[in-house]
């Protein structure tokens, strides 16, 4: 056990951005899915020590970052991309690197040297180096961004929503990026995107209303939708959604079939359709 | 586990002291600093170093405000460009980083020994009398790093700019109005600017102004900032007992060092310093060139060819000289009573002090008609030009015998000088005067005012008429002999008329009735008419009725004789 979360509550005013999570993260990618306001940055944002919550306890690596020593040693082995991220927009992006390398303690020369050019170049960023970050696209920097969280190699890496920006290409390459990073540490990763997590998630958390409405791997999660969803020529309106397909036919998620559907096999993204649309049912 | 790591402190440090160093605000202080001492110093006949060293501090000023701003922008750019969240997630602390900050001012160091280096190279290579005192000149670079460290502490809990412009704007209000306070507390500014005889003191005196303790207050104030700047930051109830431990012991060594600022000035130097004032003869040096005397304090002779230049340039055109020969005598403009001189003395002693100075020469009256007066500080604010024509035109006055008599004391110390209305000599010597130094023809124009424009006439009231007057350029800049005459607008204009004319035409027509001519009794029109020039006319407005009683009239002046 590497990560566990334990009866984790925080609330902002009247809203309960999150109500009594449990959760248990181990070494491997975990995707976190969730609408707006489920309370996914504030969960990440507790996990990187940054929050603090109301009530429950965490523990990281076995260190609880309620202690401030503790605390400390736990940001020295994490790695932390927020959802909306600013810029040092007159450093270089070699500097900034740089500069933030320092920050979590890498002080030789050297090796800061060879961590931010490791980095960069697992970005894709190694041309851009001395290039200011006021003249990079927005794509460049949130590749910045995951470039900035991954120096130091850290053992938890909370990234929180990576692919929000990233063109089609980036965004595979950021899947081989993060299924392919060295050490096997222990990834959060938020997102809205459902076939990023089916992609490299060995293990998903759906929150929704600051709660965890389902942990599992993703295939689990797909097959909560088994023989709820259905292909048609037509639509029906009793289906909780449904699209037209590029094929012309008719794509239904719902719990009953339209008259001569026929039952296609469900993925993640019908599994948290189902389970977003039974928690706002409740 | 430990929360702080040294090494971190200084990596930061390094990265934000390179930062500063490279910082284009912390430059244009630079720029402007230079440009401000350079502007001040640039004319200035002989520096002495125990003015100089204290006016190198307006420069660092100047660079202490740009780099309070640019430590503030620095100190609040996390939290103002959206990076708070994520520099939270770091192991290094916002105390951490702060202290670097703090730390790194030292990248701020470079620009105020640049700044002060360049200027005591300068003004060595002038020839500065004096040595520089190492304790003002430390004051630069520990006012740069106190403003600096309160830019930090701005920035960690203001990060919008404006509140680092804000700061900087109070560093300069602070220094500007350290006059308003009285007695020596203007030295408890970060800089004063103004209020002080720096200039007008013959040598150093001990303890004027307290530098040793003026530099300790700065450094104090700077760890005092660094304090503040690190509670702003630090959550922990335990640092902030410890804070407050040290921001108390800094409070007090900032009293501490207040109160030594606040010290008497020892009689001794007191009294030494007025000796030198008031008793020239027993102090100054004199020496003689082409039959003038010019007087000195010691160490001022570099100052001498710049007094003999517009002098010896007078003398070359003189047919002949007054049988009494000229004494050049420097001296001190010290003026008493001066709180930030005597205070904490008795007032007894501080009366007899002020009489002395009262009685000393440039003070009691008006320089004998064979002197003329240099004050120590004649060519401040990068007039020397002016002044070469206040000196030279004093010297043609002597030529001439201006004002022979007439000028006088009226009301307490003020000198009514009289006016050579309608005489011949006026214009020679400011013919006479222009010959020596050839000042811009728009400088000699504008002391005429606003004559034949109906705007700002200035005039002074003789025998009952208004005459127009002249003033001319750098006047006040000498003390001439007798205390000099009130030039008037005609012989100006008439001394144009001739500069217009051959010299040699004008040098034959003088050299044949000298005597003549210095007679306070020929007219103008006379020697217009030796020249073959017309006599300028000039209108003046007529005289308002004079008022006697409670709120008189001022006296009128005398006809020079």
């Amino acid at each position: 056990m590497t990560v566990n979360v334990d009866g984790l509550s925080r609330r902002y005013g009247a809203t309960r951005a999150l109500v009594e999570v449990d959760l248990t993260l181990e070494r491997g990618i975990t995707g976190l899915l969730g609408p707006n306001g489920a309370g996914k940055t504030t969960l990440l944002s507790i996990l990187a020590t940054v929050g603090e919550p109301d009530a429950g306890r965490v523990s990281v690596f076995g260190l609880d970052p309620r202690d401030a020593a503790e605390r400390v040693e736990i940001r020295r082995r994490l790695g932390y991309l927020p959802q909306e991220l600013g810029y040092h927009r007159h450093f270089t992006v070699a500097g900034f690197l740089d500069y933030v390398a320092i920050l979590k303690e890498i002080t030789g020369r050297r090796r800061r040297a060879e961590e931010v050019a490791r980095v960069l170049a697992a970005v894709g960023l190694e041309h851009r180096a001395r290039t200011r970050i006021r003249a990079l696209s927005g794509g460049m920097r949130q590749r910045l961004g995951i470039a900035q969280a991954l120096l130091g190699q850290p053992g938890l890496l909370i990234l929180d929503e990576p692919t929000a920006g990233l063109d089609p290409e980036q965004r595979l390459r950021s899947r081989e990026l993060l299924s392919g990073l060295p050490g096997d540490p222990v990834v959060v990763l938020s997102t809205h995107q459902a076939d990023d997590i089916a992609a490299i998630c060995p293990k998903v958390v759906v929150l929704l209303q600051g709660r965890v409405r389902f942990a599992g791997t993703p295939a689990e999660l797909a097959a909560t939708a088994a023989g709820r969803v259905w292909a048609a020529g037509e639509r029906d309106t009793r289906a909780h959604l449904s699209w037209r397909g590029g094929d012309n036919r008719w794509r239904h998620v719902g719990d009953h079939p339209p008259a001569g559907a026929e039952l296609v096999a469900p993925t993640v993204e019908d599994g948290y359709l189902l389970l977003s649309h039974a928690a706002g049912a409740r | 586990m430990s929360v702080l790591r040294p090494r971190t402190v200084l990596g930061l440090a390094r990265a934000e002291a390179w930062l500063l160093v490279r910082s284009l605000l912390v430059l244009a202080g630079l720029l402007a600093g230079g440009f401000a001492l350079w502007l001040y110093f640039r004319q200035m006949e002989q520096p002495t170093w125990w003015d100089a060293a204290w006016r190198i501090g307006w420069g660092q000023l100047i660079l202490g405000m740009a780099v309070l701003a640019a430590a503030q922008l620095a100190a609040g750019r996390v939290r103002r460009n959206g990076l708070a969240d994520l520099y939270a997630s770091f192991p290094a602390t916002a105390p951490t980083r702060t202290l670097a900050h703090l730390a790194g001012l030292a990248g701020a160091v470079p620009a105020s020994l640049l700044l002060a280096g360049a200027v005591t190279a300068v003004l060595q290579a002038r020839g500065a009398f004096g040595t520089p005192d190492l304790a003002v000149l430390a004051g630069g670079p520990l006012l740069v790093i106190a403003a600096g460290a309160a830019g930090v502490a701005i920035g960690s809990r203001f990060p919008h700019p404006l509140a680092g412009a804000l700061g900087a704007l109070a560093l300069l209000f602070s220094s500007v109005t350290s006059h308003l306070t009285s007695g020596a507390a203007i030295w408890l500014a970060p800089w004063q600017l103004e209020a002080d005889q720096l200039a007008n003191l013959p040598g150093p005196l001990a303890g004027y102004p307290p530098a040793r303790a003026h530099a300790m207050e700065l450094a104090c104030l700077a760890v005092l900032a660094g304090i503040v700047a690190l509670a702003v930051t630090v959550r922990h109830t335990r640092t902030w007992g410890g804070l407050a431990a040290a921001g108390l012991v800094a409070v007090a060594a900032i009293c501490f060092a207040g109160v030594l600022q606040l010290r008497p000035i020892p009689t001794a130097g007191l009294n030494q310093l007025v000796s030198e004032v008031a008793a020239l003869a027993s102090v100054q040096r004199c020496t003689s060139a082409s039959q003038v005397r010019y007087c000195l304090y010691p160490g001022f002779g570099a100052q001498l060819p710049s007094l003999e230049a517009p002098v010896d340039a007078v003398l070359a055109h003189l047919p002949a000289r007054p049988a009494q020969p000229l004494t050049v005598r420097q001296v001190a403009g010290l003026s008493l009573p001066d709180s930030t001189l005597t205070h904490g003395h008795p007032e007894p002693e501080v009366s007899q002090w002020t009489a002395q100075v009262q009685r000393a020469p440039g003070n009691a009256s008006a320089a004998p008609a064979s002197a003329i007066y240099v004050p120590l500080a004649w060519a401040g604010g990068g007039q020397l030009a002016d002044a070469h024509f206040d000196l030279a035109l004093a010297a043609a006055e002597w030529a001439v015998r201006l004002p022979g008599a007439g000028g006088v004391f009226t009301s307490g110390e003020e000198f009514q000088p009289c006016v050579p209305v309608d005489q011949a000599r006026e214009a020679v010597a400011i013919w006479l005067a222009i010959l020596a130094t050839h000042p811009p023809a728009g400088e000699l124009e504008a002391g005429l005012g606003g004559l034949g424009t109906g705007r700002g006439f200035q005039g002074v009231e003789v025998g009952n008429a208004l005459v127009p007057a002249w003033n001319s350029p750098g006047s006040g800049s000498v003390i001439p002999p007798g205390g000099g005459p009130q030039t008037t607008a005609v012989g100006y204009l008439l001394a144009k008329e001739m500069t217009g004319l051959p010299e040699a035409r004008v040098e034959r027509i003088l050299d044949g009735a000298w005597p003549a001519w210095l007679n306070w009794r020929t007219t103008d029109a006379r020697l217009a008419a030796a020249l073959g020039l017309a006599v300028p006319r000039v209108s003046a407005p007529s005289l308002p009725p004079r008022v006697t009683g409670p709120d008189a009239s001022p006296p009128q002046a005398a006809v020079c004789q």
